[in-house]
């Protein structure tokens, strides 16, 4: 029938009114639907295990220690009385397993599954009534396990507040921030960014305040002579300036800050005059008290990290005692 | 595709252009060739056939149903209001200002309790009551034919589809067919008896039975004001022709019936659920037909003839047009809870897969060692037992009365 397909009634079923629909939970958050209908897979209120919106549906229902499969297709759908197709399944476990197989065999995956889920649980549950029965058989009484509801509600209410009082977040934060400052964690190393920044700032005024004076001295010995100074890859004072630049590893010079190994286009395109040329005096010192500090070596490992260009990354450690000894 | 279903939703068309409902006055049904329903005899047979009437099928409109119910329903209200005297019939003054006193109108005179009280107010003590009932009050609902005649059609096809018949709650587990239909000679019953037997034959007893168990004291005030026992709907006999029908249906609980030049919408979808549990005589059924179609009342048709949107974008003729997948797509994977899948939290925690195989090594030189620890546990609840026995048996011995350790005793 052209008004009756399954989206259309699961919209009426699941917006208007079911009958067999059930739900728990007070609050939004802890609302669960439920579908009382005796034909349902899981007990759930869902499109797709509704057995009223699904007009290829299969079920198993135990009776008396005996399961049974139910079928219902779509050419039944309008006599409610021959609409499921009961199958016999086997005792055993694994045949009746593959009897849901080949029964279902063009049924959606879904199905399927849930069928042999809830076939696994009814012969789980039914080896536990075996069992007890046994047990009762032999003279010890079934236990019965009472729900005590004030209990519940006792043992429910103390374990929200134990987990507030818990504070997992802030406990686990502080935790991996000690692992972090300790460096647990390779050569990522954690600073607080504030001071950091400032301490960056004070380089960089610095740094300029070194150029402008280079700078001075630069244009009287050589006025009209603009000459590039082009960082070689191959060339030894690179080579010395990588090894002392160490920790410190991502300044690059001229205040600028980011992942030494993709740095390479980046060296291209900066007019390192500074670096290379004008500053070498400086750079002598530098050199001298890197490895007065005694830094180790840096890894070609460091050089994975992505950085943000043009900004200063705080993601590397910043040695404070590195810029007092440049000014 | 939820939010496309929402577009292409009848009902969002019904909403985007208000209360305007869709009407089409001929009848346009793609199918020329309707279904079949089978007509059963008074005793549960199959004795002929006919079509399904084209309202049968038409659109399904659960929120229009439920708007025209809960107007229709207000339709047959008595009205009520307040005494229109109803405390004024007192001469009360307010004292004003300076006597230490609210200001509210009091009662003037004296020699009673009742002078200098409070009245007027719908604070006070045999005041008024806050904006008085009256009569006047707008009780009925004025609703558009055309709302209701779709409402009526929607609800007739959805008394067809036998899911919705039984979410609404009817048992129709033993009925052979939906929408049920049984020859004319239902409506020439004379007896209650034998409405039973062939509500029995039909296998729509159930319902009439589970009406029939539901009676009970209404809850309220409506107990004495003639509305004593509350009932479920059974199901609703629809005929052509009364000839006995009604006097023989009647008195069975749940049962209601209809004439189907008079189908009712407050029946046919009571509390404004569609899909009432309909039993049609052949003659309404086929009534049916000249009633809602060419040259009588329109049958409301649905936006969409095909609403299975997920068919519709994979079919052939959508995804052929549609623009190949993007590249690049970021598909995660979904998250896997650390606490319940194991291979998750061997992703987390390096040491959970060494921790767990220890404790599985463990558990093993556990077990072997079970036999032992059992036997040693044994032995020693056997000399416990044995080391109480002697206990008893001294308190025994000493409990009699006489001099105690006469003979001295001995503790072995």
């Amino acid at each position: 029938m052209q008004s009756a397909s399954d989206d259309m009634i699961w919209e009426v079923i699941n917006h208007q009114f079911c009958s067999f629909k059930t739900t728990i939970g007070k609050a939004l958050s802890d609302k669960q639907h439920f579908c009382r209908h005796p034909y349902s897979v899981t007990g759930l209120c869902n499109r797709t295990s509704c057995p009223l919106a699904n007009s290829k549906y299969a079920t198993l229902r135990e009776d008396d220690g005996r399961v049974h499969l139910f079928l219902k297709t779509v050419e039944r759908a309008h006599s409610p009385k021959n609409l499921w197709e009961k199958i016999y399944l086997s005792r055993n476990y694994t045949k009746a397993l593959a009897q849901i197989d080949e029964h279902l065999q063009y049924f959606p995956k879904v199905l399927i599954h849930r069928n042999k889920q809830r076939l696994t649980k009814i012969h789980q549950y039914l080896i536990r009534m075996r069992k007890i029965e046994l047990k009762v058989r032999a003279g010890k009484k079934a236990k019965l396990v009472r729900v005590h509801r004030k209990v519940e509600q006792r043992e429910e209410r103390r374990e929200r507040k134990a987990l507030v009082a818990a504070k997992i977040e802030s406990v686990l934060e502080k935790e991996l921030t000690e692992r972090l400052a300790k460096g647990a964690y390779g050569d990522i190393y954690n600073f607080p960014e504030s001071p950091y920044q400032k301490a960056l700032l004070g380089a960089e005024e610095e740094e300029e305040e070194e150029e402008d004076e280079e700078t001075e001295v630069a244009t009287d010995e050589e006025e009209e002579e603009m000459v590039e100074y082009v960082e070689d890859l191959d060339s030894e004072l690179e080579e010395d300036e990588e090894e002392d630049m160490e920790d410190a590893g991502d300044y690059m010079g001229d205040g600028q800050w980011g992942a030494r190994g993709s740095d390479d286009d980046e060296d291209d395109d900066d007019d390192d005059t500074n670096k290379e040329g004008d500053s070498d005096e400086d750079s002598k010192e530098a050199k001298k008290t890197r490895k007065e500090t005694g830094q180790k070596e840096r890894t070609k490992s460091r050089n994975r990290v992505r950085r943000r260009k043009g900004r200063p990354t705080p993601r590397y450690g910043f040695d404070l005692n590195f810029i007092c000894i440049m000014a | 595709p939820t939010a496309l279903l929402l577009h292409l939703n009848p009902f969002f068309f019904f909403f985007s252009k208000g209360n305007r409902p869709k009407l089409i006055k001929k009848t346009t049904l793609t199918m020329t060739s309707r279904p079949l329903v089978t007509v059963y005899s008074c005793s549960g047979e199959k004795s002929g056939e006919t079509t399904l009437p084209a309202v049968m099928s038409a659109a399904l409109r659960p929120d229009l149903v439920q708007f025209v119910h809960t107007n229709m329903n207000k339709n047959n209200r008595q009205a009520y209001a307040v005494n229109i005297h109803a405390s004024k019939k007192v001469v009360a003054k307010s004292w004003g200002t300076g006597r230490a006193v609210a200001r509210i109108p009091r009662v003037g005179g004296g020699g009673t309790s009742r002078s200098g009280q409070g009245a007027f107010g719908n604070m006070c003590r045999g005041g008024r009551m806050y904006n008085p009932s009256k009569t006047w009050r707008k009780w009925n609902r004025k609703i558009n034919i055309k709302q209701k005649r779709y409402a009526v059609a929607s609800a007739l096809a959805a008394s067809a589809v036998p899911a919705l018949v039984m979410a609404r709650g009817h048992i129709v587990d033993e009925v052979p067919e939906l929408p049920l239909v049984v020859e004319n000679a239902i409506e020439s019953t004379k007896k209650t008896s034998a409405a039973n037997d062939i509500l029995q034959s039909i296998g729509a007893l159930d319902d009439v039975e589970k009406a029939g168990n539901s009676k009970q004291l209404r809850a309220g005030k409506g107990k004495m004001r003639n509305r004593r026992y509350t009932l479920r709907r059974g199901p609703l006999i629809v005929y052509k022709t009364n000839d006995g029908i009604e006097q023989a249906f009647r008195n069975l609980p749940g049962v209601e019936f209809c004439c189907v030049d008079r189908l009712n919408l407050l029946q046919l979808a009571p509390g404004g659920h569609m899909g009432r549990f309909c039993i049609w005589s052949q003659a309404a059924l086929e009534a049916l037909e000249t009633i809602y179609g060419e040259g009588g009342k329109s049958i409301p048709f649905a936006t969409m003839t095909n609403p299975d949107i997920a068919r519709i974008i994979n079919s052939d003729e959508v995804q052929s047009v549609v623009n190949p997948m993007k590249d690049g797509q970021k598909y995660y994977a979904p998250k896997r809870n650390a606490i319940k899948n194991v291979d998750a939290l061997e992703a987390l925690d390096p040491y959970a897969a060494a921790k767990r195989r220890q404790e599985a090594v463990l558990t093993a030189a556990r077990a072997s060692k079970k036999d032992e620890i059992m036997a040693k546990k044994r032995e020693q609840r056997k000399s416990k037992r044995a080391f109480k026995e002697q206990g008893k048996a001294f308190y025994e011995k000493v409990s009699v009365q006489g001099t105690v350790c006469e003979d001295g005793f001995t503790i072995e």
